[in-house]
């Protein structure tokens, strides 16, 4: 054979001992990197395509009919050399009268493939199509229905990129590659029929070829697979480098190291395009070696039908059968070699697919959770625990109480546990041990769309869609009038600058809403959170990025919002909570102190002295 | 209609010795695919119909010899092709990501991240396979139409009409089918596109749609694209599932044609049985390769349109560029002051219009080994007017000068050695804490441990369990945001630069931390000039100078008790950050 197979060992090396350009998971349980993992191993591949495969074949009322289509078409087709065989026979023999419906038959065959050959490829495509739609569904609602702690253990950009690129090759291999696979097995199924229905020994001789051929696609097979997965490694590592430096690309630039990066990302391509050079180039193989296998199973076939037509075994019009069977078989050979590769990028994305289709979240309802009713606000947080990775507790021992329309401030140094506690107030993660009532119910009781629609949250990171000012404070809440929302600016005095905006609250914000200044962008989350007009308001440090002037007008509009409503303000800033009813001072995930602005200044605790640091420098701080 | 894939053809000129080689080699496969064909129809004729085992010993080792030729020149075929194809990947690869790097912050704003990313994978990949089918197969169609006829016209001129017959309808089929599935291509990616957006803003939005319970509104909308994307999809898969089946027909019915006319010449003595077995064996062997261009065609428009996408970022013209006249400084000889001359800005839109102003006429002088801080309401322009200093953005008119030295006439390389620049944004890259304080300068140990003292992170580095050498994830995931800012700080720090811009680079700090850090870098480079940008005014208070910005224009500047007690807005500012002031203060 002449397949330059001295590269495989060496491919094999390089797949196992090429460092990861990657790095491992950290200690604080950084998720590792999937997009640098090499491709499953052989029997997972296996599973992945077959439950690929089962999506298009749950759509039934298609898939049947394709199937039955398909077999009838490839029927047909191994069933012209046979006839034509005959009509050689015919013709050669000078039997004038058969000629006509035996041309007849084969138009009528030809028609026949043809109408069932493209019916069963439309009905085919189309359970492909429904069948990747619903897989994009699947895909899209569990992660909907997954927890924070999902997206905490990884990069959003990184889980985008991954499940877009995921999804198109899942998507070649379903709406190209499936079809092409169905239709090439049957082929060589209903032409191996045809044969031994023809001859049984000429069927052996041809098939002595065959071993050539499929050890040729194994062979492939062998050395294009690991190739593959070192593609796919040096790959993730060029795009994983990719991806980290145009995140922080305006530090590169802010340094000047814009070439060194050039330099990094020259070597790392340079990797992949020699790696992929050699892995695609082997699959390229298979099709110049079938060819030349098939023709020697063409000669083969012809010296030994030869000798047995001269001997009166058949007649030679099944030798030339014969010639074209072998023929037959090679396209299908081909093409289930080309398929193989795009069934292993397909099952390497599908098993990333499956992955988070698989992950369950970890907050969900509990059986017989009823929704939170509402009776006023009284939220009581009793001796609560809580760790976001087992074994690191980050809250101990929470105990306090919020009565209704209470405001309570929390504060504390970086760190503290001043956001977790918010967290696990609306659920996002749930608690180790303790208790966590609203009006007196269990929050793990309750329903947690009813909890989270109860509790408006001011994020830390404004995010905005990409769609127009309106539309972004109307997803707040579902039927949101423009008036009221409107309104809702007004008093996060974002009214004015929406105005100024080149059309008004009809203006499509960029992406993540970067067209507007940071101020800008938190007064707008502000005014989103009126307008979800929530029963409780957590407040996470929303004012911190807002200039001063503008704070001073937003905190009339929240202190408004507040009213009558029980509250959570975490503030860097201690003027924005010190008019609160309570407030708590948290260091390293307890409750250190707690009561009013003036009670905690006379402590002259860790209070006092957080509010002091302010004055450094200035006169007041040296009272 | 290819257009982009024509330019990139283009590029390819000075590589034209293999592109032909490349070609010349496909079509001599295609010689010997047609001229195996035909010896199968003497194989049977002169050898298996004659019995004459030796003519088909002979015509059989002619064909293998044939196989062979054609097999290796398919492999050079494809060899070449692999070799322009990843050439054309790694190409693209480090040109997009060369062309972004020396875009301008202004640019960057504009663009996506995550869509130079999805440039620089997905795109180039889809490229990469666009380039490689185009070479392997684009041409073999229209060779096997022109070859097969030529053979036809050799070996079986009697039925020479008929193959041109069947050719001229092969093509018109072909045409026919391939003719308007790019538009539908087209529209299919445009569907995927609004999936991906949709799919996008979800996850990156992902807290704003659980905060606000709007999973069933997420689900709706994105059924509406995913059905979309189902239909759109849909049309042109469905003209490629058509290709295959009419080939076949094409071929069975011409033969059904062929013999039933050949026959009746054969009954008359007019033809030989040979030539009919021949001119089906050429059919074969030249229309079945046609459905392999179902292959091809998905797969070059989607390489188009991927094409065009890197075009877009590759003709980006750069906004800051170096200008040719510009000398190097000598930077030990440098003093740090600086000065801003008339200075307005404005940011320019794609279109290359110039937005509203967001600096107007800006005089300042920042004197060598000062402190100064710049405050200001949201959008004032404090960010924008110190990125003026290190080129970030450059001056719609006006001047900054380092010592009287426009800093446009800074080499580009030299300035970044000459400011250290904390950004907003604290960024880490994956590596070590060590690769990420030294960033690719020459920076040795101990200034890197006095620059990481100095920002408050030496202690927390230290407590690592392999230091300096502990592991960063990607965009410094394991370490926490007050941590980043301090690495960042050390950073910028750690090349003792003539003037160090901290950029509202302390606000996860608490403020005990961050008067620490400010109080140790002033210690540790006393001569630098050292410009604060802040949203808390408590972190300028000791500056020993603050200019106040408001709508782009100074509205105020001078010591912390200058300002309060001569500037109402500063008043202002303070006691809504810090309460009211008592009486019998600084008044």
């Amino acid at each position: 054979m002449s397949v330059p197979t001295s590269d495989a060992g060496e491919l094999d090396l390089a797949t196992a001992e090429e460092p990861r350009p990657q790095l491992k998971p950290e200690p604080t349980d950084v998720a590792p990197d999937p997009g640098a993992q090499p491709a499953e191993a052989e029997p997972d591949i296996r599973a992945n395509i077959g439950r690929l495969i089962g999506y298009v074949s749950r759509q039934r009322s298609l898939f049947v009919p394709a199937v039955v289509l398909i077999i009838i078409s490839v029927s047909c087709t191994a069933y012209v050399p046979t006839l034509t065989g005959d009509i050689i026979d015919i013709i050669g023999t000078g039997q004038e009268g058969e000629l006509g419906p035996r041309t007849l038959l084969l138009l009528g065959l030809a028609i026949t493939l043809f109408v069932t050959g493209w019916i069963g490829g439309r009905l085919m495509q189309r359970a492909s199509q429904r069948a990747l739609r619903t897989l994009r569904q699947e895909l899209f609602d569990r992660v909907q229905g997954l927890s924070l702690s999902f997206f905490d253990k990884r990069p959003i950009g990184e889980l985008m990129s991954r499940v877009t690129n995921d999804l198109t090759a899942v998507d070649q291999f379903m709406s190209q590659n499936l079809g092409q696979m169905i239709q090439a097995i049957l082929t060589l199924v209903m032409t191996l029929v045809m044969m031994l229905l023809n001859d049984v020994l000429m069927t052996v001789v041809a098939l002595l070829v065959m071993p050539l051929m499929v050890f040729t696609a194994l062979a492939v097979g062998r050395i294009a697979g690991p190739a593959f997965q070192s593609l796919q490694l040096e790959l993730g590592g060029a795009n994983g480098y990719a991806e980290e430096s145009l995140t922080g690309d305006k530090t590169i630039m802010a340094y000047g190291q814009e070439d060194a990066a050039i330099e990094q990302m020259t070597e790392l391509s340079e990797r992949a395009r020699a790696v992929g050079s050699r892995a695609m180039f082997s699959t390229m193989v298979t099709s110049p070696a079938v060819v030349v296998a098939q023709n020697i199973g063409t000669a083969v076939i012809a010296m030994v039908g030869s000798v047995l037509a001269i001997n009166g075994r058949f007649e030679f019009g099944t030798v030339v059968a014969f010639t074209v069977y072998s023929t037959q078989l090679q396209g299908p050979i081909q093409i289930l070699g080309r398929v193989y590769t795009a069934l292993l990028s397909a099952a390497a994305g599908a098993a990333r697919v499956f992955e988070v289709i698989d992950d369950v979240p970890i907050v969900v309802n509990l059986p017989g959770a009823k929704p939170l009713d509402f009776r006023g606000g009284h939220v009581a947080f009793d001796r609560v625990d809580f760790s976001y990775v087992p074994g690191r507790r980050v809250l101990h021992d929470n105990t306090f109480e919020a009565l209704p329309g209470q405001k309570i401030g929390l504060c504390g140094p970086t760190g503290a546990g001043k956001s977790t506690i918010m967290n696990i107030l609306t659920r996002y993660y749930d608690i180790d041990s303790g208790r966590i009532s609203i009006d007196g119910q269990d929050i793990r009781d309750c329903t947690l769309d009813s909890l989270r629609m109860t509790i408006s949250a001011v994020l830390q990171e404004p995010l905005l869609f990409s769609d127009t000012v309106m539309m972004n404070l109307k997803y707040a809440r579902e039927g949101a009038t423009d008036e009221e929302c409107i309104e809702a600016c007004r008093q996060a005095n974002a009214h004015d600058f929406v105005m100024t905006l080149p059309h008004g609250y009809d203006t499509v914000l960029a992406e993540r809403g970067a067209s507007l200044s940071a101020g800008q962008r938190q007064m707008l989350t502000i005014a989103r959170a009126m307008v979800a007009a929530p029963k409780m308001l957590i407040l996470d440090e929303a004012t911190s990025n807002v200039d001063t002037r503008t704070e001073k007008l937003i905190q009339q509009g929240l202190t408004r919002l507040m009213h009558g409503r029980t509250s959570f303000v975490i503030a860097h800033r201690l003027s924005t909570i010190r008019d609160s009813d309570q407030i708590l001072v948290i260091d390293a995930g307890r409750i250190v102190e707690r009561g009013t602005h003036e009670g905690l200044l006379a402590q002259r605790g860790l209070y006092h002295r957080l509010y002091m640091t302010q004055f450094r420098g200035s006169p007041m701080g040296t009272d | 209609m290819y257009s982009s894939f024509v330019r990139l053809f283009k590029s390819f000129r000075p590589h034209w010795r293999k592109l032909l080689l490349s070609q010349l080699l496909l079509a001599l496969a295609v010689v010997m695919t047609v001229r195996i064909a035909a010896l199968n129809g003497r194989l049977v004729s002169e050898g298996i119909q004659q019995g004459d085992i030796s003519a088909v010993i002979h015509i059989s080792v002619l064909m293998i010899a044939l196989a062979i030729v054609q097999a290796i020149c398919t492999m050079g075929n494809s060899w070449l092709a692999v070799l322009f194809s990843e050439g054309t990947a790694h190409e693209l690869r480090v040109r997009t990501f060369a062309r972004v790097q020396h875009l301008s912050f202004g640019d960057l704003d504009r663009f996506r991240i995550g869509q130079l990313l999805t440039r620089m994978t997905a795109d180039v990949q889809s490229v990469k396979m666009g380039v490689l089918m185009t070479l392997m197969m684009a041409l073999s169609a229209p060779i096997t139409i022109v070859l097969s006829i030529a053979q036809a016209a050799e070996s079986t001129p009697q039925l020479l009409n008929l193959m041109v017959i069947i050719m001229a309808v092969v093509t018109c089929a072909l045409i026919g089918l391939i003719w308007g599935i790019r538009a539908m291509f087209i529209r299919r990616q445009a569907s995927l596109d609004r999936l991906n957006n949709v799919l996008q803003e979800n996850l990156s939005g992902v807290r704003v749609v659980k905060a606000f319970v709007r999973e069933e509104t997420e689900m709706r909308k994105f059924t509406e694209v995913n059905s979309d994307l189902e239909r759109t999809a849909r049309a042109p898969m469905y003209r490629i599932a058509l290709l295959s089946p009419l080939m076949s027909f094409l071929i069975y019915g011409g033969q059904a044609f062929v013999f039933a006319v050949g026959g009746n010449e054969v009954f008359e003595g007019n033809a030989s049985l040979g030539e009919i077995v021949t001119f089906v064996n050429l059919l074969v062997a030249s229309v079945a390769p046609m459905a392999m261009l179902a292959i091809l065609v998905p797969i070059t428009a989607a390489g188009e349109a991927s094409m065009r996408r890197i075009f877009e970022v590759l003709d980006a013209r750069p906004e800051i560029i170096e200008r040719p006249d510009s000398s190097a400084l000598e930077i030990d000889a440098l003093q740090g002051r600086i000065t801003f001359e008339h200075v307005s800005f404005a940011y320019r839109a794609e279109d290359g219009t110039l937005s509203g102003e967001v600096l107007k006429d800006i005089n300042l002088v920042i004197e060598p080994g000062q402190t100064v801080g710049f405050l200001g309401s949201t959008g004032s322009g404090k960010s924008t007017l110190v990125g003026l200093v290190p080129r970030f953005y450059d001056v719609t008119s006006g001047r900054v000068a380092i010592d009287g030295v426009d800093v446009r006439d800074i080499p580009t390389a030299q300035l970044p050695l000459i400011v250290g620049t904390a950004l907003q944004e604290a960024v880490l890259f994956s590596g070590t804490v060590r690769g990420n304080i030294t960033f690719g300068r020459d920076i040795d140990e101990d200034d890197m441990v006095v620059a990481a003292r100095a920002s408050d992170a030496h202690e927390f580095v230290a407590r690592l369990p392999e230091r300096y050498d502990s592991r960063v994830a990607r965009r410094g995931a394991n370490f926490s945001g007050g941590q980043r800012q301090r690495v960042a700080i050390a950073r910028a720090a750690a090349s003792m630069p003539k003037v160090l811009i901290l950029d509202d680079s302390t606000s996860a700090l608490d403020l005990g931390t961050e008067s620490r850090v400010q109080d140790s870098i002033g210690a540790l480079m006393p001569g630098a000039t050292k410009l604060y940008v802040a949203q808390r005014i408590s972190s300028v208070l000791t500056a020993d100078k603050i200019v106040l910005l408001d709508h782009g224009s100074i509205a105020g500047m001078g010591t912390h008790d200058e300002l309060i007690a001569g500037n109402g807005l500063y008043r202002e500012i303070y006691e809504s950050q810090l309460g009211p002031i008592r009486e019998g203060g600084d008044r």
